[in-house]
C-alpha cells in the first residue's frame, strides 16, 4: 500500500507543476485540479491504510515519547508561526542595494514630515498587487508604509479603492495610484521619484507658475523634435508646475503671479523696456532662470546679466574628456562632474551623477550689485578644459586640443545669485534669485533625460520657486555600468561555467564512483 | 561529545563525497545556473542593443537613453535568482533522500543511536553536513553573478544579500528533505516527499483563486517564494529570515523526533 501515497504525491506534483507551466494561459485547469484532488485522495487513502496496519508502540514509555514529541513538534510549529507573525509586524530590514533603492531618500522623508506637520486629509497609495510591476514595487511601497506616517498604503485587493483610482486603473493598468480624498494621481512608472512627485502634486496648495519669455528667438517649447524643448514643459507640468509663455515685447511688466521667469537663450536683443521690466521684477524679489548658449550675442547677456553680477564671455568651453555617450565625441560635448557641494542647485549631483552640456558657455562672476548679495559658482568644467573664443571654429569641431598658453583657470558653467531685497527679516521669501546655466542644449528633448540633466533643470526651477525641499529626486536602480559584460565576454564565461566547470565536477564524480567500485 | 559529533560529521562528509551523486548534483546545478544566467545575460544584451539602436533613439544618441529600469538587477539578477531557487528545489532532494533512510534501510541507525550520541546530535551532524553541501552548491554557482556584480557595479553587498537568501532558502528546503528522509527507509519515498512538500509550499498561487481572499493572504504568507524574492532585490528582511530559520529548525526537530521514535520502538 506504500504505492498509493507515492502515486498520490506524484499526482500532486504533476497537478501543481502543470498549473505553473500553464498559468499564463489560464488559471487552474481541469487537468491540474483533477491531479491535485486525486493525488490528495490517494495520499489520504494510503495514510489511512498505513495507520490501520500500524501495530502501535509496545510500551508505556514508547507512547510517552510519541506523545511528547508530537506535542513538541506542534508546539514548535505554533512557536514558528507566532514568531513569524511577530516578525512580520516589524519592518526591520537591511537594504544592501548599491543606491539603497528601498530606503526613502531624504527628499521623500522631508515631504512626509511636511505632510505630517500640515495634517489635513490623509494621502493614500493604492497598491494593485495583481499588476505587472507589483513584485518590483512591493518593497518600495513597504518603505513608504514604514517611513511615512502621513501616507497610508491601501491594498486594492483587500480594500476597495476610490472610484477615481478604479477609473485610472481601468485605462492605464498602473501599479500604484496616489489618492487624496476623491482626487487621484496615476503616478506613472512606480519609482520613488514618481511616487513622491505624485504625493507632492496632490498636497501642493498652489501650483508654481513658471513664465517663459518669448519673442527674441528663445527656445521653442512647442517643438517636439529632438532639438525642440517640449520636454521641459511636459516635465514641469508633471512635477506640478504651471509653465506659461510670456510675450516680452507685448507686456509692460512681468505678470504679477509669476513665481519663476525663464529666459531661455534669446538670440536677439531685448528692448530696453523689457530689460527694465525684468529689473523691476527682480528688484521686488523675483526669481529667474537663464539658459545661455555659445555664439549668441543678445544684449541680455552683455547688458542685463552683468548688472546682476554675471559675466558671460562670447566663448565656448572645450574639453577633450568629452562625452562618449554621443556617437561623435568632440571636445565641445562637455561632461560636467565637478559641482559645488553645498549649492542647492547641484546638491545631489556628484562625480557619479554627471550632466552633459554640449556647446557650453562659460559663466563667470563679476561685481556684486550690492554688498549683501551672494554670488556662487555651482558647476565646473574639468581641469583639462579650456576656453575658445573662436566660437564658430570650435563649434565646427576644428579645435581638438588646447592651444599653447590656453587659460586653464577653473571654468564655471553654472552660477547662482541671491539678492536680499526689501529689508524684510524673512529674506528667503523676499530675496531675488538668479540661476545662470551656460547651456541650453542640455534641456532639449534629445538630452533632457540623458545622465542627470533633468535633475539640474529641476533643481534650478525648484530652488527658484522656493520649493527646494523637493530638490530633484533621481530614479534609483541606476547602475554605474548598465552594460557589464559584452556578448563576447558573456560567451567566454559561459564556456567556463556551463561546460568546463561542470565537466570537471563530473570527472570527479566518475573518479569517486570508480574508487567506490574498486 | 564534540569529538564524536565531529567524527560523525566527517563520516557523513566522506559518505557524501565518496558517492557520485554529490558530483552529479553539483554538475547539474552549476550547469543549469550557468546556462540560465547566460540566457538572461544574452536577453539583456539584446535588449540593450535594441535600446541603443538608431531606430530606438533616433539622432545618434547612444547609451544614455536606455531607461534606468532596464538594468542588470531587473533583467538578469531577479529572474536568475527565481530560476536558481527552482533548481535548488530540483536537485536538493536527490542529496537529502539517502541521508537518514539509507541508515534505516541498512539497520545502521540503531548502531548510531547506541554509539553514545544523542538523537539531536546525530540530526545536527547530518543536517550540518547537508547545509555545508548547500553552501558548496551555491559557491559553485556564484561565479557568474559575482563577475556581473563586480563589472556592473551592483555592489558586493547585493551579492551577499542574494546568496544569503539562497542559503536560507536552500537550508530550509534541505531541512524539509532531511525530515522526509528521517521518517522512511525508502529513498524513493524520501525523494518524492522531499519534492512534494517544498513544491507545494513553494507558492500557493494555484490554490489562492479557489479560497477566500483572507485565506489566500495567509497561504501567501506561508509560501516559500513570498519570502525569497526580496533577497534577490538586495534586501534582507527580518520576517523572511525568521520564516526560513523556522522551517529549517522545524525540519531538524522533525528529524530528531523521528530518531527518538525509532529509539523508543
Amino acid at each position: 500500500m506504500t504505492f498509493l501515497p507515492a502515486a498520490g504525491l506524484v499526482m500532486i506534483l504533476v497537478g501543481v507543476g502543470s498549473y505553473y507551466a500553464t498559468r499564463s494561459l489560464h488559471g487552474l485547469s481541469a487537468f491540474s485540479s483533477a491531479n491535485v484532488v486525486l493525488g490528495v485522495a490517494l495520499v489520504a487513502i494510503g495514510a489511512v491504510a498505513q495507520a490501520r496496519r500500524f501495530r502501535g508502540f509496545s510500551g508505556a514509555e514508547s507512547r510517552r515519547v510519541v506523545l511528547r514529541w508530537t506535542a513538541l513538534l506542534l508546539g514548535a510549529l505554533a512557536l514558528v508561526i507566532g514568531v513569524d507573525v511577530w516578525a512580520s509586524t516589524f519592518t526591520a530590514r537591511l537594504d544592501l542595494t548599491i543606491d539603497r533603492m528601498y530606503t526613502l531618500s531624504e527628499q521623500s522623508v522631508a515631504l512626509c514630515r511636511e505632510l505630517e506637520q500640515k495634517g489635513g486629509a490623509p494621502v493614500e497609495l493604492v497598491f494593485f498587487e495583481d499588476a505587472l510591476l507589483a513584485k518590483d514595487v512591493r518593497l518600495l511601497v513597504a518603505a513608504y508604509a514604514d517611513s511615512c506616517r502621513a501616507v497610508e498604503v491601501r491594498d486594492a485587493r483587500r480594500r476597495e479603492p476610490p472610484e477615481a483610482a478604479r477609473d485610472i486603473y481601468k485605462t492605464t493598468a498602473t501599479t500604484v495610484i496616489a489618492c487624496r480624498g476623491d482626487v487621484c494621481d496615476p503616478v506613472g512608472y512606480p519609482s520613488e521619484r514618481n511616487i513622491t512627485n505624485a504625493l507632492a502634486r496632490l498636497t501642493r496648495e498652489r501650483a508654481i507658475r513658471v513664465y517663459f519669455t518669448t519673442g527674441h528667438g528663445e527656445i521653442d517649447l512647442a517643438s517636439e523634435s529632438d532639438t525642440g524643448y517640449s520636454g521641459i514643459a511636459a516635465l514641469l507640468r508633471d512635477q506640478g508646475f504651471e509653465p506659461q509663455a510670456f510675450v516680452g515685447p507685448a507686456a509692460a511688466e512681468v505678470p504679477a503671479d509669476a513665481d519663476v521667469v525663464v529666459v531661455a537663450a534669446p538670440e536677439r536683443d531685448l528692448m530696453p523696456e523689457e530689460l527694465a521690466a525684468l529689473d523691476r521684477y527682480l528688484a521686488r524679489g523675483g526669481r529667474m532662470l537663464v539658459l545661455a548658449d555659445a555664439g549668441q550675442h543678445s544684449n541680455f547677456y552683455s547688458e542685463f546679466l552683468p548688472r546682476w553680477g554675471f559675466t558671460l564671455d562670447d566663448a565656448v568651453v572645450l574639453d577633450r574628456a568629452s562625452s562618449p555617450l554621443l556617437r561623435d565625441p568632440k571636445p565641445v560635448n562637455l561632461l560636467v562632474h565637478l559641482f559645488a557641494p553645498y549649492n542647492p542647485v547641484t546638491r545631489n549631483l556628484s562625480q557619479r551623477t554627471m550632466v552633459l552640456l554640449p556647446r557650453a558657455r562659460p559663466v563667470d562672476l563679476g561685481r556684486k550689485p550690492q554688498p549683501d548679495d551672494k554670488l556662487d559658482r555651482a558647476a565646473f568644467a574639468s581641469q583639462r578644459a579650456w576656453i575658445s573664443r573662436d566660437v564658430s571654429q570650435a563649434l565646427a569641431g576644428a579645435e581638438t586640443s588646447a592651444p599653447d598658453g590656453a587659460d586653464s583657470h577653473e571654468i564655471s558653467i553654472v552660477a547662482t545669485g541671491r539678492y536680499p531685497r526689501g529689508g524684510d527679516e524673512d529674506t528667503s521669501a523676499h530675496e531675488a534669485r538668479i540661476v545662470v546655466v551656460g547651456n541650453r542644449d542640455f534641456a532639449s528633448n534629445r538630452l533632457l533625460d540623458a545622465l542627470y540633466n533633468r535633475d539640474l533643470l529641476l533643481n534650478a526651477v525648484r530652488w527658484l520657486g522656493n520649493d527646494e525641499q523637493h530638490i530633484a529626486l533621481s530614479d534609483k536602480g541606476w547602475t554605474p555600468n548598465q552594460d557589464p559584460l559584452t556578448l563576447q565576454q558573456t560567451v567566454a564565461y559561459f564556456y567556463f561555467l556551463a561546460f568546463a566547470l561542470p565537466e570537471s565536477l563530473l570527472l570527479l564524480g566518475i573518479f569517486a564512483w570508480w574508487r567506490l567500485r574498486a | 561529545m564534540t569529538r564524536r559529533l565531529w567524527a560523525l560529521a566527517r563520516k557523513e562528509m566522506r559518505q557524501l563525497f565518496a558517492s557520485p551523486i554529490a558530483y552529479v548534483v553539483l554538475t547539474v546545478y552549476v550547469a543549469l545556473t550557468g546556462i540560465y544566467f547566460f540566457q538572461h545575460l544574452v536577453s539583456y544584451n539584446q535588449l540593450l542593443f535594441v535600446y541603443q539602436s538608431e531606430g530606438m533613439t533616433g539622432g545618434g544618441f547612444d547609451q544614455g537613453t536606455v531607461p534606468s529600469q532596464i538594468n542588470v538587477l531587473n533583467e538578469v539578477f531577479v529572474p536568475s535568482a527565481e530560476d536558481f531557487g527552482l533548481f535548488l528545489l530540483v536537485v536538493l532532494p536527490l542529496v537529502t533522500m539517502r541521508v537518514f533512510s539509507e541508515e534505516r534501510a541498512n539497520g545502521t541507525d540503531e548502531l548510531l543511536l547506541t554509539s553514545g550520541l544523542r538523537p539531536y546530535e546525530v540530526a545536527l551532524a547530518k543536517h550540518g553536513v547537508t547545509y555545508l553541501f548547500v553552501t558548496l552548491l551555491l559557491a559553485g554557482s556564484a561565479i557568474y553573478p559575482a563577475v556581473v556584480v563586480l563589472r556592473g557595479g551592483l555592489g558586493f553587498e547585493h551579492l551577499v544579500a542574494l546568496y544569503s537568501g539562497q542559503l536560507f532558502y536552500g537550508c530550509a528546503v534541505a531541512s524539509l528533505g532531511l525530515a522526509c528522509s528521517a521518517f522512511t527507509s525508502s529513498q524513493i519515498v524520501a525523494a518524492v516527499l522531499g519534492y512534494a512538500i517544498p513544491f507545494v509550499l513553494l507558492d500557493f498561487a494555484w490554490l489562492s483563486n479557489t479560497v477566500s481572499e483572507h485565506a489566500a493572504a495567509i497561504l501567501k504568507e506561508a509560501a516559500l517564494l513570498s519570502h525569497y524574492g526580496s533577497f534577490a532585490r538586495g534586501v534582507i528582511e527580518l520576517r523572511n529570515v525568521v520564516y526560513f530559520a523556522g522551517i529549517t529548525g522545524l525540519g531538524w526537530l522533525a528529524s530528531v523526533a523521528s530518531l527518538e521514535l525509532s529509539r523508543a520502538r
